[in-house]
């Protein structure tokens, strides 16, 4: 067996800091831990963390079965996942991992035999343009083509641990493809944050106010804050993970609860298949956004921020740590910033497989160690957050925007832009074109212009906003990108003219079927039945009857799902229907109804019970028009 | 003082704190609520109760009443979401009303006569839920669960057990035992509990006692979830205050 996965898990666990131990909201980061060292949760060690926390067995149980990247049954030394986003499809994953499967004898899903490997599909690990992608032991192997195959096979089989895998394998690249006024000259670390305190005057020799020294420097402090506050006001910024709330509004919410302790959560938990700039941003211009958060703490209030990683992220835990310390180092974190009386530090938090825990209560509640689902809606996080306590949570971007805004002023910022989106964005352009990666724009520019840029003139369709956003036909090309038009995270998937748009909707219904929660009726339901219809037309057996019932379907969700998983989860059908009608009638029997249910399918079981094989077993072709 | 919000044009009193379903119920309006128990935390997840204020929709069993503000209840619309999200919770379970001991006490069963519900109308999913009947007194049929986790809350909450909980996710999302074994037999479970008490469905069910009244003397026989559900909450009222 691979060497690290024969620890005594008593000893693995006694390694464990004791405080963590007995922390239940450290649960799901040690779940994490115990994941990565021995490829599933081991009974034993459940059971053990479940006493030593004083929490029931079940709730250990509940994580797992909750979070993708956890299991409670053994996995392979080797755990390989395929990226499965459409985009990766139509780069040949699927035929790729279904080779690599053949070479090593293992069955989809599955683990081999003798315990070598196991593979396994996942949602989209955000290496779109640079795919197709997996990860194997939870580390990014990138442009995966039949060469790479081969060799992961030969490596595999050999069991060459990962360590000694050729390096190149594991490249992730930025490809930032064109910069505007932001990253261009991006602000160098530190700026921000010292820009932040000078407003209240935190650096001047003599206090301004007749005030003793240690009153003065909080007053100075608060009034930075107060004065930083005005500033993400002035720049109009809104929030880049997708709905666009004005963060200023955010931030003052926070900062006026009354509490003891105030949070800054900063949200990179990058589940929009099609999303990755806030990786690129997190490799190249970490700086910016841990500064952001800073600025934030500042702000608001608050001693403590919390980054939420995507497990699919967790190779940047080394580089990630190494910037806060260099921070640290700097002056930049921890106690007395810059020697103020600023207090602030950043922790690092890891996700485990649930696009849910993007959505901002869930993501709290994953933070808390818990399975992540989507809290009530009141009270809202800004009263109480993160333990209860007042808490802001944003984007990665908008961390980096509120940088920005502090080192040069909102009126800068909100310089670039449309009226109601200011500012610039970054774009994540993947799919058919020829220059796949991140662009900066300012808000408001055209899909047009970004196929031209990115090298797709002939695409016959484009997803913008990742499969909950919009899908649009060459006639939309010239709607623009911002909050008064085409909202989102500034995602832009393309689809060439060769490529079939049934496949894009299968694959989106297929992905929200997997990743939601369950808590709610539309939702757990809705999106079950609105894949089942895919399904039914892909088998060529849809109806008139069938597109307005999906039609119903997504209306349903729209209104009476409790959050906006269930509530965008149903886009990609009805705008499918209307902008790419021919997909759907092309795979329509009759215009007549047609049941999905399959009668002679179900009298499979009653033929087995009966040991009968012959044709009079069966009902005739007519009565057995699909397969259920 | 007294505030007031307005539902479906009516003038519907509140005291501070109250959701704009505790307000409604007060004043003697029934919204359909399968989740939702005023002895528990809401939790929002069954959606019947989904109203909307100023155009967007919210549920009301966890929307804090606002004075002065308009809530569209009734609506046709609505109405029949309602029906639809009712119809989505028995296609994607198994039941089989007309064998159940619960039939006629079944608050699922109740909602969907409230609503006007003449068939299930989605495509039935049937899914394959394993029974848990090894507890000498209590019985556990998941076919017929809801997943309102009344229990997990009930359980927790007033009986200081924690004998339930959720595990898996999406339409695979499934009620757990905490348990050695997941098996309720090695349970705290008992019979007394409210978590069993206040299970709407026959999911949870107490054994030796089924179908107890003959059909026409049966709960729902007499009268509709609405009055029984506004008599129980007054009466609450009248004692909690
Ligand atoms: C299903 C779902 C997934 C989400 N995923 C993300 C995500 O991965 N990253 C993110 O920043 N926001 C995500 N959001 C939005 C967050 O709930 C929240 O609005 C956002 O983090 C707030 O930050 P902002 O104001 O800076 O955009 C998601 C929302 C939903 C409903
Ligand atoms: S809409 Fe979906 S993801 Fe959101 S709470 Fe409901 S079931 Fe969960
Ligand atoms: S067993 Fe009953 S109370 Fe518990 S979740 Fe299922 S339906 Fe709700
Ligand atoms: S009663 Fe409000 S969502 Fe169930
Ligand atoms: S009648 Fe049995 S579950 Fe409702």
């Amino acid at each position: 067996m691979y060497p690290s996965l024969t620890i005594p898990v008593p000893d693995f666990l006694d390694s464990i800091p004791v405080e963590h131990r007995k922390d239940p909201h450290a649960l799901l980061q040690i779940l994490i831990q115990i994941q990565h060292a021995y490829h599933h949760v081991p009974k034993e060690a459940a059971k053990r963390l479940a006493e030593e926390m004083g929490v029931p067995l079940v709730r250990v149980q509940g994580l797992l079965s909750f979070y993708s990247f956890l299991s409670p049954e053994p996995q392979g030394d080797y755990v390989i996942h395929f990226s499965d986003n459409i985009t990766d499809q139509m780069l040949g994953n699927r035929g790729l991992a279904a080779h690599l499967c053949q070479r090593l004898g293992v069955k989809l899903g599955e683990t081999r035999k003798d315990g070598r490997v196991s593979v396994h599909f996942t949602s989209c690990t955000g290496m779109c343009d640079q795919g197709p992608a997996a990860l194997v032991n939870y580390l990014p192997v990138t442009n995966l083509d039949q060469e790479r195959i081969e060799r992961i096979a030969d490596l595999v089989n050999a069991q060459i641990p990962l360590q000694d895998w050729p390096p190149e394998f594991f490249t992730v690249k930025s490809q930032i493809r064109r910069s505007d006024v932001v990253f261009r000259k991006p602000i160098e670390p530190g700026e921000g944050i010292r820009a932040s305190l000078e407003r209240g005057g935190a650096f001047l020799a003599e206090w301004a106010e007749d005030l003793a020294p240690s009153d003065a420097r909080k007053h100075h402090l608060e009034r930075g804050g107060a004065e930083t506050l005005k500033e993400i006001y002035r720049s109009e910024l809104r929030g880049r993970g997708g709905a666009g709330f004005k963060t200023g509004i955010k931030w003052e919410s926070v900062r006026d609860a009354k509490s003891s302790d105030h949070y800054v959560l900063c949200n990179a938990d990058e589940g929009e298949p099609g999303t990755f700039k806030d990786r690129v941003l997190l490799t190249d211009y970490a700086d910016m956004v841990f500064e952001g958060m800073t600025i934030c703490g500042h702000a608001v209030g608050s001693k403590t921020g919390i980054l939420y990683l995507r497990q699919e992220y967790w190779y940047m835990k080394e580089h990630l740590e190494k910037v806060l310390s260099r921070r640290r180092e700097a002056g930049l974190l921890g106690k007395g910033i810059l020697g103020t009386a600023l207090d602030f530090d950043i922790e690092l938090h890891f996700g485990a497989g649930a696009y849910i825990c993007g959505m901002e209560t869930a993501m709290i509640k994953s933070i808390e160690g818990r399975r992540g689902i989507p809290r009530r809606r009141w009270p809202l996080p800004v009263h109480q957050g993160y333990l209860r306590c007042p808490t802001v949570v944003n984007n990665v971007e908008t961390f980096a925007a509120a940088t920005v805004i502090s080192a040069k002023g909102g009126a800068w910022f909100a310089h670039n832009g449309t009226g109601q989106s200011t500012g610039t964005k970054l774009f994540c352009v993947s799919g058919d074109c020829e220059r796949p990666g991140i662009y900066e724009y300012p808000w408001g520019v055209s899909v047009h212009e970004v196929l031209r840029d990115c090298g797709a003139l002939d695409a016959q369709g484009v997803q913008v906003g990742g499969p909950s956003g919009t899908m649009i036909n060459t006639r939309e090309f010239d709607r623009s990108a911002c909050f008064e038009d085409l909202v989102g995270t500034g995602t832009l998937m393309i689809f060439g003219p060769q490529r079939d748009m049934f496949e894009a909707v299968k694959n989106f219904a297929l992905f929200f079927q997997h990743e939601s929660c369950g808590l709610c009726t539309p939702c757990r339901v809705g999106t079950t039945l609105l894949a089942n219809y895919v399904r039914k037309f892909e088998k060529g057996c849809g109806s008139p009857v069938d597109l307005k019932e999906m039609q119903n379907i997504s209306g349903l969700m729209k209104t009476m799902a409790h959050c906006g998983l269930g509530q965008t989860a149903n886009h990609h059908i009805t705008e499918s229907i209307e902008k790419f009608p021919a997909i759907w009638k092309g795979r329509m029997k009759t215009t007549e109804f047609i049941p999905a249910f399959d009668l002679d399918g179900a009298l499979e079981e009653a033929r087995n019970l009966t040991g009968r094989t012959d044709p009079e077993a069966h009902l005739a072709p007519d009565h057995a028009p699909m397969e259920a | 003082m007294s505030s007031s919000f307005f539902l479906d044009g009516k003038a519907i009193p509140f005291k501070e704190g109250q959701t704009v379903l505790q307000a409604a119920m007060s004043a003697g309006h029934y919204i359909p609520h399968l989740c939702w128990r005023p002895e528990l935390e809401p939790h929002s997840s069954c959606r019947l109760c989904t109203v909307i204020i100023s155009g967007k929709p919210f549920s009301s069993c966890t929307q804090p009443a606002m004075e002065g503000q308009n809530v569209e209840c009734d609506t046709p619309e609505l109405k029949a979401m309602r029906r639809a999200v009712t119809q989505l919770l028995f296609v994607e379970g198994n039941h089989y009303c007309p064998s159940c001991e619960e039939s006629g006490g079944c608050k699922l069963q109740a909602t969907a006569y409230y609503l006007g519900m003449q068939d299930n109308h989605f495509p039935h999913q049937f899914p394959v839920r394993v029974r848990d009947s090894s507890h000498p007194l209590v019985n556990l049929d998941r076919d017929r669960c809801i997943r309102c986790e009344t229990c997990v809350r009930a359980s927790r909450e007033l009986d200081g057990k924690n004998v339930f909980a959720i595990h898996g996710r999406g339409i695979r999302s499934k009620l757990a035992v905490n348990s050695p074994t997941g098996l309720l037999k090695d349970s705290g479970i008992s019979p007394e509990d409210m978590a069993v008490k206040l299970c709407p469905t026959g999911a949870l069910t107490v054994k030796r006692v089924g179908f107890e009244f003959p059909i026409g003397q049966r709960i729902f026989d007499q009268e509709s979830i609405a009055t029984l559900e506004l008599r129980e909450y007054a009466n609450q009222e009248a004692v909690h205050g």
